[in-house]
């Protein structure tokens, strides 16, 4: 940041001074970074010291919020007996069964209807009025349709990603400057290679930012859908647990999710990173 | 450059100073624990309430008559001030909470001095509410959320009972057949049950019971949660291979020989009834002790024998169930039992133990159920 100096002649001249970031930039940066990642260590940690504290005087109740020496102890003790991972993997394979066929349809149709006026013609307004119901409504539906067991938890994933994918592709598609198709006709491009070398780099990166969004949601809705009707998961475990008024396993559930979530939104990101080079760099959340 | 804000400058002087502040804020939510105040009251005999008011609770025949004291006893005894209190149920429109409801229509409890408002709760939502005082008694049963509360160290005791089936009621464990089976004998290992509550449920203990008669245990099935009306709907359409179906549902099943009735709670011994937190056990036992009373005298009053047979009372109950009067006579009348059975709570909690749902060891009977403030409400010394 640069200062200005108060005016010390007659001629009232503006004097402009570089500041640190201008006089010497990577120092300043480092010293920025240094205080983002104390930031985000430093917040969380005071946080749970403060929780912990609070707990351990009796300040909150405990048998209620349980403290996190205590979560953290369940949990060792629930995955290193081996009861954790079978709700970990139930969820994790339905997220991951969901977001593929989600992200699959989404990615194709919004390609189609961003590409094709006729198709967005035909499947838009439908699309859009599904798109504003809200996804734990449609569960009664595909468990009328595939009946218990994982096919209504992988379709409700699906849809719920599809919506993201779709609408950020077919928006994407949309968007690709003219300037950009113009010069794939100027090479002689036919459709295909207009689609290979054009539309398809130029929409990608943000096809992933809704890709990733749906990464989030993804784990949100399954969530909620394992609560209403799976016998395992992760949203069985915090719900039966609750329950059973078992605090400290809902808790380990809680943080089971928040760290599957943290873990398959920074995947799709790095996985995002490496197909489209091109793209500005996102160097991850909370860095400027 | 000299910054305008030094602590924004130094994340970690302005941190501490935050955490400091949440600290000293918490500090004022620390809530003291009452001990229990039930023991050593006066209890005196009461008229309309003699020998039959009693029964023993060790008694666990099977056909046992419920206590009962003549109608329209024992008699109000209204507290001298009017005292607010707040029950929670997890549902207003089964038949086992009718006894309240009609209680507060006939003004039962309002002769006591007491304005009850029910309000409609989940069992795990109320229990906290409960322990901590927010709410003044909880109309459900003594689940395993109730015993792991107890077990970590929450004032709360069950202190009435609610109801026992009718032997003509076929609520319970159905299955449907498969070739060459019949109800006697249903191999049960490794099929798939619904059911409307989970392994948490007091129905773990009749369900585990009927389990082991047909040479099943309760780790050996696989237990599917559904909604109220997806139950027998998972069940017809072959979805589960059994499921537990409450009054009235099972009668869309009976009779039909795809189907059989494997058993269902227990008869004469009630699993559910009224769960009393600290404001009725140690601060105003009194008005408990009320609370009971007008419970008490309502099922002498309303609730004797079979009432199903007035037609006047059942469009009456009806009106207070919500529901239409074809419903609530589908079903046979319930036996409403206001005490607890001795073991009851120790058969709970194995059958809690054996679906895995409870952990550390049992909570002796004394430190899950208080008799003392029914046996106050009937005049009887135990």
């Amino acid at each position: 940041m640069s200062t200005l100096d108060k005016p010390r002649t007659h001629e009232g001249r503006i004097v402009r001074r570089p500041g640190p970031r201008e006089s010497a930039p990577e120092a300043a940066h480092r010293r920025r970074r240094t205080l983002e990642v104390s930031l985000a260590v430093a917040v969380p940690l005071v946080l749970v010291l403060l929780w912990q504290l609070a707990a351990s005087r009796q300040w909150i109740d405990e048998r209620v919020y349980p403290a996190p020496s205590a979560i953290v102890a369940d949990g060792w003790e629930r995955a290193a007996e081996g009861e954790l991972w079978p709700d970990v993997w139930a969820t994790l394979r339905r997220v991951l069964a969901g977001y593929a066929l989600g992200t699959a349809s989404g990615y194709l149709l919004g390609l189609l209807m961003g590409a094709l006026p006729l198709v967005r013609a035909a499947l838009e307004p439908i699309l859009d009025a599904l798109y504003v119901v809200p996804k734990l409504a449609l569960l009664p539906i595909f468990l009328n349709m595939f009946g218990l067991g994982e096919g209504p938890q992988v379709a409700l994933v699906a849809a719920t990603v599809f919506f993201f994918v779709w609408i950020s592709t077919m928006a994407a598609v949309l968007a690709v400057p003219d300037g950009h198709r113009d010069a794939g006709r100027v090479f002689g491009a036919n459709r295909r290679q207009m689609f290979r070398h054009v539309l398809l780099p130029a929409s990608l990166p943000a096809v992933l930012v809704g890709a990733r969004i749906a990464a989030g949601v993804a784990v949100l809705v399954i969530v909620a859908s394992e609560s209403i009707a799976a016998s395992d998961g992760l949203g069985h475990l915090i719900f039966d647990s609750r329950a059973l008024f078992q605090n400290d396993v809902m808790f380990v559930g809680i943080v089971c999710v928040a760290v599957l979530g943290v873990l398959f939104s920074e995947l799709v990101r790095v996985a995002g990173r490496l197909l489209t080079p091109w793209a500005p760099r996102d160097r991850g959340r909370g860095q400027s | 450059m000299r910054s305008c804000c030094p602590a924004l400058a130094r994340p970690a002087a302005l941190v501490p100073a935050l955490a400091l502040t949440l600290a000293l804020t918490l500090a004022g939510c620390a809530a003291e624990q009452p001990g229990l105040d039930t023991a050593g009251r006066d209890i005196t005999p009461v008229a309309g309430c003699g020998d039959r008011a009693w029964t023993d609770p060790g008694d666990l025949g099977a056909d046992r008559s419920p206590a009962r004291c003549a109608p329209r006893a024992p008699a109000p005894r209204k507290l001298s001030k009017t005292r607010k209190l707040t029950l929670a149920t997890s549902t207003l429109t089964a038949e086992y909470v009718a006894p309240l409801r009609i209680a507060i229509g006939k003004g039962e409890f309002r002769k006591e001095g007491l304005d009850v408002d029910l309000k409609v709760l989940p069992t795990p939502d109320a229990l906290p509410l409960l322990a901590k005082g927010e709410i003044d008694a909880l109309w459900a049963a003594p689940e395993a959320a109730v015993v792991n509360g107890i077990n970590s160290g929450f004032d709360i005791r069950w202190v009435a009972g609610n109801f026992s089936p009718h032997p003509t009621s076929k609520s319970g464990l159905w299955v449907r057949l498969r070739k060459g089976e019949n109800a006697a004998k249903v191999p049960l290992e490794g099929r798939k049950i619904g059911t409307l509550i989970g392994k948490g449920s007091v129905i773990s203990y009749p369900m585990d019971t009927v389990l082991a008669e047909h040479g099943a245990a309760m780790d050996s099935l696989t237990f599917q949660q559904l909604g109220s009306s997806d139950v027998l709907t998972a069940f017809t359409s072959g979805a589960v291979d059994a499921a537990w179906l409450l009054d009235p549902v099972w009668r869309q099943v009976d009779k039909d020989g795809r189907y059989a009735f494997l058993g269902g709670q227990p008869a004469g011994e009630p699993l559910g009834g009224a769960l009393f937190g600290p404001n009725l056990l140690s601060a105003d036992v009194d008005a408990g002790v009320a609370l009971l009373r007008g419970y008490i005298r309502t099922i002498n009053t309303y609730f004797r024998g079979d009432y199903k047979k007035d037609r006047a009372f059942v469009a009456e109950l009806a009106k207070a169930m919500k529901q239409d009067p074809d419903v609530v006579t589908a079903v046979p009348s319930l036996r409403m039992d206001w005490e607890i059975r001795k073991g009851t709570t120790d058969r709970l909690q194995k059958a809690y133990r054996d679906a895995g749902v409870t952990e550390g060891k049992p909570v002796p009977e004394a430190q899950l159920v208080d008799r003392r403030l029914y046996a106050e409400a009937v005049g009887h010394k135990p």
